[in-house]
């Protein structure tokens, strides 16, 4: 069985995946209440199926980009969960689950607005190999890179916030069943070196590159 | 339960310090693993909230595993979680929070939610038992109150600071002095050797049982600046000395207050503040003019530790404090 945890967004998106069934899945908005809401719902999950933790035989989480907090969350209770019970663990990113969860036959971009005129954003072909790799970039760098591409499908949550044009475009849903069947093969990692992908430096630190640059 | 033994994992992610602890009944330490990250937060003059929480979420499982392993034991010998819910840093609270919750799902442990303060305040029992009433004084980097105690785990808070609590305002005069950070222990160094020549005023010198010191942070500032202006040299041993002496003046006299206030017989002292020379000086002062009892833990307990929080952890059991998993963490909750 393998359980896959994904709260990387203002949504619990979590599942799991027995013998190539989905066999739970939860997909909830609880923005701030994600910390308090997070386990709770997954040991739901678990008990409503008649689950128990030590039946996982391996764990996907989301490892970001997206919301330092939520993400933190996920990694937290995924690294935990495996590092206590020995079970073999492995992260993939939030814009790799977004492209893997649409079927198209274009190039695919997944796009997570960060505010102040940048975003998180990839680029995938439709078999889901990595044209542009998950980045931090502005608008105006990843329109440069849209610009070498014919026909893309956006995927996004975030589209009243984009600032690059976009013909087509889907709303994101996982679908955790086909994500899962993409990394169940995907190679453990050590829990202790499981860690978000923040792809950007806190403010402070970026503050202390500039004035070490200056 | 009285007959068996209990083992209390207590996980303290509330600032910059990722600790894990297990203690014996409340009183006895077994293993205690800190990771802090001081070294990390220098750079930056302070701790720097996002910052603390990524690390904290890099350590927690290796300090998990490091507490454990200096035990000897596993989960399964482990009774109960206790764990630090607030006050603090709401993104490095969390990290614990997340942890604990999910090591009392899958051993099915009772979950305890212990506030900072209590933690501090429990420290002490690892020394010696609490003797009632009590008073406590804690003093640190983010608290600065006296609490009032009738008995175990039964908490009342007879007042605290309005503003800055002790510790921040010595880091901000250690930054005028041109101290590193933390300089809080720096200042009190520096004042052990100067005179008490500069006048600054004792903060809110009244009758209730607050404190405030952003006003006394204020005037060091603005002492400071006028020296400058007037292209003096500021003798930093002899600020690093009037400013102490006020400080601790302030804590001690609202201290004395509510020693002769609540006929209190036993005081105890807590927090990272804890250490500082000047402090520990007057209130043992206080204690034979007073002729109380006072009990100050040794450094290892006064900074911030997850061995305290273990410690309390265990006496809130005993108060019946079960958390359920959608416990969340808080950075202004309320000890009592």
């Amino acid at each position: 069985m393998i359980l896959y945890i994904d709260t990387s967004s203002n949504f619990l998106y979590t599942g799991i995946v027995d013998n190539n069934k989905l066999i739970a899945e939860i997909k909830k908005e609880f923005g701030h209440n994600l910390s308090e809401a997070a386990l709770p719902e997954i040991v739901s999950m678990f008990e409503e199926n008649k689950i128990s933790p030590k039946d996982i035989d391996k764990i996907i989480v989301v490892n970001g980009p997206g919301s330092f907090t939520g993400i933190r969350i996920g990694i937290t209770i995924a690294k935990v969960y495996a590092w206590s019970l020995n079970i073999p663990i492995t992260t993939i990113t939030s814009l790799e689950a977004m492209a893997i969860s649409k079927e198209e036959d274009i190039p695919k971009v997944p796009i997570i607005d960060a505010r102040r005129g940048y975003c998180y954003a990839a680029i995938f072909n439709s078999d889901n190999k990595e044209i542009l790799k998950p980045s931090y970039l502005t608008y105006e760098e990843l329109q440069k890179e849209l610009d070498k591409i014919e026909n893309y499908i956006v995927i996004t949550n975030d589209e009243e916030k984009l600032k690059v044009t976009h013909q087509n475009t889907t709303t994101y849903t996982p679908n955790i069943l086909e994500v899962v069947n993409c990394f169940k093969t995907k190679k453990e990692i050590n829990p202790h070196a499981i860690n978000p992908e923040y792809l950007k430096l806190t403010e402070a630190e970026e503050n202390k590159k500039n004035d070490s640059t200056n | 339960m009285n007959n068996k033994d209990m083992y209390i994992l207590g996980i303290e992610s509330s600032c910059d310090e990722t600790s894990a602890s297990i203690v014996k009944n409340g009183t006895e330490e077994i293993a205690t693993v800190i990771s802090s990250q001081i070294d990390i937060h220098k750079d930056y003059g302070g701790v720097v909230p996002e910052i603390a929480s990524r690390h904290h979420v890099k350590n927690i499982t290796i300090v998990l595993e490091e507490c454990l392993t200096k035990a000897n034991m596993t989960m399964d010998d482990i009774d109960a979680i206790a764990i630090t819910y607030g006050p603090g840093l709401i993104g490095s609270l969390l990290i614990g929070l997340e942890a604990a919750k999910t090591l009392a799902w899958l051993y099915q442990k009772p979950l305890i939610p212990v506030h900072h303060i209590a933690g501090h305040i429990y420290a002490n029992s690892l020394v010696r038992p609490l003797q009632f009433p009590l008073l406590a004084l804690v003093v640190s980097g983010g608290h600065t109150e006296l609490v009032e105690m009738t008995k175990h785990y039964k908490f009342k808070k007879l007042g605290g600071t309005l503003d800055d609590a002790i510790g921040e305002c010595y880091d901000k005069v250690a930054r005028v002095i041109g101290l590193e950070y933390p300089g809080g222990p720096k200042v009190d160094k520096l004042a052990q050797v100067g005179k008490d020549s500069y006048k600054l005023p004792i903060p809110l010198h009244d009758d209730s049982y607050n404190f405030s010191f952003s006003g006394l942070k204020s005037a060091v500032i603005n002492l400071a600046h006028n020296i400058e202006q007037r292209g003096e040299e500021l003798n930093k041993e002899d600020l690093a000395t009037s400013f102490q002496n006020v400080a601790v003046e302030s804590v001690v006299s609202k201290t004395k207050k509510a020693i002769e206030d609540k006929n209190i017989k036993y005081l105890i002292v807590a927090g990272g503040v804890a250490a500082n020379k000047g402090l520990r000086t007057a209130i043992e002062k206080l204690a034979q003019d007073e002729n109380i009892e006072v009990s100050i833990p040794p450094m290892k307990y006064c900074t911030d530790n997850a061995t305290m929080i273990a410690a309390a952890g265990y006496y809130a059991y005993l108060d019946g404090r079960i958390a359920d998993l959608t416990l969340n963490s808080t950075s202004s909750a309320n000890l009592e």
